[in-house]
């Protein structure tokens, strides 16, 4: 059953408790185990004890403050680090979804924690207002995307999470925050990116701008002149990014402005669609050291595209070939020459990956532990491997080339770091851990990937 | 010059799907789902539909069988309903685990397939 009622849900944990289980075999209450979790890309795997979906934020509250069990949110599944595993029960808010609220004249709008960030574009519109960016990704939750720093591109912008104004928080004993950055400052800038540790978030208040048109622009060009050039574009773009072509010289580059032009931006047609998987599938067949030259040879031939459509409809998109995503962000100083070693090290190690890089550029901001949190921008650089291939080799190569560049990892996504590494990155790193403290010191909302970020015992 | 179709591919792999995205938002959101032709579902089975199964299964996207569209789903459903029913939760091809729905048990799963496939030859 998808709901469980506060009974349910009590007599299920003490059933786990009694039975002494890890993970398979934890019984619901009326006999049947729980449905297997799996995250989106299918690499993190869990058998929560149940699903705990609450039709109210009093419902949530009272759920909190009344048991005492191990829970883990949920938001869409996009994250592929092992942030969601639970041997408890997984917190679902997908009834507590919706906009809630907005101020016109400020340009700001209140959602449900639960809403989808592709259910947040046409209501937000209505309003006259659009998101100021949004992520490559839209399927994932706003409360999931922000308590993981999710961000887009453009050095002019901040993740997600910086652009929170207000947020509602119902810590693990079911009390209500409302925090904003003047009261309770500390665990407003510890809660918009959380990781689901500190409590659940419910509504969100999101800074926007009023509502705008976009139009993106796509070329492809030589790597080394995109990376010299790259400052210059990012500052005379609105957005600016790449896609480095692994294995070759070439990238594909995509600006992104503001405009009035009238939309333009035609479907992709089913038989392109279709034919995508194919034409991957020849890609992956053609050794890794052939690649490079039949990309260099047919990229010169690539002309520049546009389209042109409102804001979110540019900013975000659908990947449907589903993959496993390690990204670091970077100091900006640091950014090409840590992209270009990653490029020449695929390239000698002849790494069998058709997958493209992405490169991007995010502004700091005031939260404790955004990848860009603090005095500096970032560059932001993502390596992926196609779904249900083992990234493991591939990505245990690139992640050192990422701590030498001083690389801070998304929470979202995988790494191998812990509590000791992640302090020296994040200034904020023990004031966050204190407020954790404060706040869960039963940890009930820890698994075991976050008791190693946050080095806690257990 | 020429577009080619194999540097395309990679293209297309970076920037696909925008398009799909564009016309899936404005169903989702602003146009009514049409119901009667299929099945009556109750509101909660709807609002779980509504919330996941949809993102996909209105417009097609990456290939995804479209509600109501009974071609779509014939050579699906020839394979049985419990296969059906352990690709939903176990992922298969684009389609991730779970279907995007995270607060759905196995029942859930199993009334979403029937109520997609009714009608289906």
């Amino acid at each position: 059953m998808r709901s469980v009622t506060r009974r349910k849900f009590l007599a299920s944990s003490v059933l786990a408790a009694l039975c002494g289980v890890s993970g398979a075999g934890v019984a619901q209450p009326h006999g049947q185990q729980a449905t297997p979790w799996r995250n989106w890309s299918g690499s993190v795997v869990a058998n929560p004890a149940g699903r705990f979906s609450p039709s109210s934020e009093h419902q949530l509250a009272d759920f909190l403050a009344s048991t005492h069990g191990q829970l883990r949110p949920v938001g869409a599944g996009h994250s592929f680090a092992p942030l969601v595993p639970t041997e408890g029960h997984l917190l679902v808010l997908d009834q507590l979804t919706g906009l809630l609220s907005y101020d016109s004249s400020a340009n700001t709008a209140c959602f449900a924690a639960g809403t989808r960030l592709s259910d947040m574009g046409a209501p937000l519109a209505r309003t006259g207002q659009a998101a100021i960016n949004l992520p490559d990704i839209d399927r994932q939750t706003l409360a999931g995307a922000t308590s993981t720093a999710t961000h887009g591109t453009g050095i002019d912008f901040k993740c997600l999470s910086g652009y929170v104004t207000e947020l509602r928080l119902i810590t693990p004993k079911g009390e209500v925050h409302d925090l904003t950055n003047s009261s309770e400052p500390g665990m407003f800038d510890a809660a918009r990116v959380g990781l689901g540790a500190l409590g659940i978030v419910t509504r969100i208040t999101m800074q926007n701008t009023a509502r705008y048109r976009l139009k993106q622009t796509t070329w492809v060009d030589k790597t080394s002149d995109l990376l010299k050039d790259f400052d210059r574009q990012a500052s005379t773009h609105r957005h600016f990014e790449l896609f480095p072509l692994v294995h070759s010289e070439y990238s594909m580059a995509l600006a992104t402005d503001e405009t009035d032009e009238p939309i333009n931006n035609p479907l992709q047609s089913p038989e392109e669609e279709a034919g995508f998987d194919l034409i991957m599938q020849g890609w992956m067949k053609v050794p890794p050291g052939f690649r490079g030259p039949l990309v260099n040879a047919l990229a010169e031939q690539i002309e520049p595209s546009e389209r042109v459509d409102e804001s979110y409809k540019i900013l975000t998109n659908v990947r449907n070939t589903r993959f496993n995503e390690m990204e670091y962000s970077v100091p900006l100083h640091n950014g090409a020459a840590c992209l270009q070693e990653i490029l020449e090290t695929i390239k000698e190690q002849k790494i069998d990956v058709v997958f493209p890089l992405e490169y991007r550029y995010v502004s700091r901001d005031d939260t404790m532990l955004s990848m860009s949190s603090g005095d500096e921008d970032h560059a932001a650089i993502s390596v992926h491997r196609v779904a249900p291939e083992d990234y493991r080799p591939y990505f245990d190569v690139i992640e050192p080339i990422f701590w030498k560049y001083g690389g801070r990892p998304h929470w979202g996504k995988i790494h191998h770091l812990g509590a000791l590494q992640l302090s020296q990155l994040y200034p904020r790193f023990e004031e966050f851990r204190s407020i954790r403290q404060q706040l869960d010191p039963q940890g009930r909302m820890l698994n075991a990937h976050l008791r190693k970020i946050f080095g806690v015992d257990g | 010059m020429k577009n080619h179709w194999y540097v395309m591919a990679l293209i297309v792999f970076v920037v696909m799907g925008a398009g799909c995205e564009n016309s899936e938002h404005d169903v989702l959101v602003e146009a009514p789902i049409k119901t009667t032709a299929i099945s009556a579902p109750g509101p909660e089975l709807m609002r779980l539909w509504m919330n996941s199964c949809a993102l996909c299964h209105v417009t097609g996207v990456g290939g995804a069988p479209i509600v109501g569209k009974f071609d779509d789903w014939a050579d699906r459903l020839g394979q049985g309903n419990e296969l059906l029913l352990k690709h939903t939760i176990e992922g298969y091809n684009n389609m991730p685990p779970l279907g995007y729905c995270m607060a759905c048990e196995k029942d859930d799963f199993a009334a979403l397939i029937e109520f997609m496939t009714v009608g289906t030859p």
